[in-house]
């Protein structure tokens, strides 16, 4: 079991790798898998996240979001005040949020778990990601990198 | 007394996202179903255009693309086309190793399509999230089994989204033997499970249905049809893959994007029940035996013994992958070499939700003039129209709005479509005349 486990959530699909460019601006910032911490990226997993979630004291969640903020605008959500998810945008195959729910129905949960949404502009399949995304993600991996330093 | 006849219209207007877009439209007047359309719009058939122009070494890859769920499915069947033509002898290594990599697909679609998109419906949820609460047991070991799936993908694929194990000849790395050991042992203790998934899933309470159809799937002379076979019907015939167009046919229809199979000018079924039905006989002794156990009879003429036939395949490919990685070496090389030839070239496998079928054209280069390629959702598409129309018959035209619509959700997810993820989100407006 880890202390903590970072998984950065995303595509390759413009602003949808906000993310993967999380995971990259904490490795950036001298972050990497050991000592108790897990860092990972992952490509639109599904149900295959549910067995992360049991492995690990601390789960840090970050991923795309589309909602009513500015591109670039992060978003924390606790263990549960997850965002209102009527419609999945991945394809084929259960969301973040419905892979929590349904692990939080199935007690596998960790004891610790902050999700942040990044707000997303264009995922066009292929596109680069904006300069918002990726001015986003490095904010977001020093408030990362900030909470980890004081926790351990 | 008379009893008036309701008129209800209920459109479905969204049945899918990104892996095909779909809706449903069904009007019933005075009591009579008027207008039942599904339309569904494929992305495969982007596909075809894409690959002209293309070499054949990049094909696998490519054709992987088209289905997040079943990419071995595409790349095997596009691999056994073009050895074919281009007169390639696989090793004995690599045609056993396509028959595990096949097998870990069938694993993790029929799990996720079991525990994830039907069977919520058979116990009055609306999601697996709400089936989750009264069987959690039963999800977590769909999710042990998907996952396992998922792994044995990984291990020939490098990935179990979108792999990209597959060369024409063969593979491009065989997996270490330390490796197939632990596979191995994994397999062997998702068996029980997978026996305890087969009678869970035949204590279901299914709808009551009786249908006459014909089934569609690919016959081997020993083995349980999988990657390889010659093209039968449930009327007797046998057909190799070269000879599908004499039989098939597929046409536009205006309501629709994708194309419509026919079958002798009739719908048909492909998919796990279609299979079953043909290939009963080459199931291994003990699951035969368990099947008599259960008391489930093949063929089967109800259409939702879909999710248990779902199951058997599970079982079966769990055992199937654990015999031919049991006395597992490593080849000399996992590919044989491969010189391209002009010509055309056919290929037809078993999708997890059934047969799939690709032909190309090839130039002296080894590049792709045309190509086309028949998934089993389309070749569905007909049936579920029809199974549709004669399954809201039986249910009562009579029911309420929302019930016929939830009915109506059933049917098209029991067939696993590639718009089954979406068609548990499906958005409607119903108009009464």
């Amino acid at each position: 079991m880890s202390r903590v486990c970072i998984l950065g959530v995303g595509s390759p699909s413009g602003d949808d790798q906000a993310g993967w460019l999380t995971v990259d601006a904490l490795l950036d910032l001298g972050i990497r898998t050991g000592g108790g911490i897990v860092i990972e990226k992952l490509d639109r997993p599904g149900s295959a996240l549910i067995p992360l979630l049991g492995s690990t004291a601390w789960l840090i969640l970050v991923d795309a979001m589309q909602g009513e903020g500015e591109t670039g605008q992060i978003q924390r959500f606790d263990q549960t005040d997850w965002p209102h998810y009527g419609q999945g945008l991945s394809s084929h195959g259960l969301g973040v949020i419905d892979a929590l729910m349904l692990a939080g129905e199935l007690g596998s949960l960790p004891p610790r778990l902050e999700l942040y949404g990044i707000e997303v502009g264009g995922t066009t399949p292929g596109s680069s990601p904006s300069r918002a995304i990726r001015a986003a993600a490095t904010r977001l991996a020093s408030t990362i990198a900030d909470q980890l330093a004081r926790s351990f | 007394m008379t009893e008036s006849l309701r008129s209800v219209s209920i459109h479905v207007p969204v049945l899918a996202r990104v892996e095909g877009e779909g809706a449903l439209d069904l009007r019933i007047d005075n009591g009579v179903i008027a207008e039942l359309r599904l339309r569904i719009f494929e992305p495969p058939r982007f596909f075809e255009k894409f690959l002209e122009g293309h070499h054949y070494s990049e094909i696998p890859d490519m054709v992987a693309r088209i289905c997040g769920i079943c990419p071995v499915a595409y790349q095997v069947t596009a691999a056994q086309a073009l050895e074919k033509l281009f007169g390639v002898e696989l090793d004995p290594w690599a045609r056993a190793m396509r028959r595990v990599f096949y097998c870990g697909e069938w694993i993790q679609s029929h799990s996720l399509h079991i525990h994830l998109l039907a069977a919520p419906d058979f116990f009055g949820c609306s999601s697996a999230i709400e089936l989750a609460r009264i069987a959690p047991e039963e999800v977590r070991r769909g999710l042990r089994i998907q996952a396992l799936g998922n792994e044995l993908m990984d291990l020939f694929g490098a990935r179990s989204v979108h792999p990209v194990g597959i060369r024409i000849g063969g593979f491009h790395a065989a997996p270490a033997l330390s490796r197939i050991q632990a596979m191995r042992d994994k397999l062997r203790a998702a068996l029980p499970e997978a026996e305890a998934l087969v009678r869970w899933a035949a204590r279901i309470q299914l709808p009551p249905d009786d249908q006459a159809f014909i089934s569609v799937a690919l016959r081997h002379p020993t083995d349980y049809a999988i990657e390889a076979g010659a093209i039968a019907a449930s009327d007797g015939l046998l057909i190799e893959a070269e000879s599908y167009d004499d039989h098939f046919a597929e046409r536009h229809e205006t309501h629709s994007t994708a194309l419509f199979s026919t079958y002798h000018q009739q719908p048909y079924l492909v998919g796990p029940l279609a299979r079953l039905n043909l290939n009963r006989d080459r199931l291994p002794e003990g699951i035969k035996a368990l099947l008599a156990e259960t008391g489930f009879t093949l063929p089967s003429r109800n259409i939702f013994h879909s999710l248990l036939a779902r199951a058997v395949e599970i079982l079966l490919a769990l055992q199937e992958a654990l015999r031919l990685l049991d006395h597992y070496t490593m080849p000399e090389s996992p590919w044989v070499p491969v010189i391209p030839r002009a010509g055309v070239a056919t290929g037809c496998t078993e999708a997890p939700r059934g047969l799939l079928w690709h032909r190309y054209e090839m130039d002296d280069d080894g590049r792709v003039v045309s190509a086309r390629i028949v998934p089993p959702t389309s070749q569905n598409q007909g049936r579920i129209e029809e199974d549709l129309r004669l399954s809201l018959l039986n249910f009562g035209l009579d029911q309420p709005d929302e019930a016929l619509r939830l009915h109506c959700e059933k049917v098209i997810r029991n067939y696993d479509p590639c718009i089954s993820c979406a068609t548990h989100f499906l958005r409607m407006r119903v108009e009464r005349t």
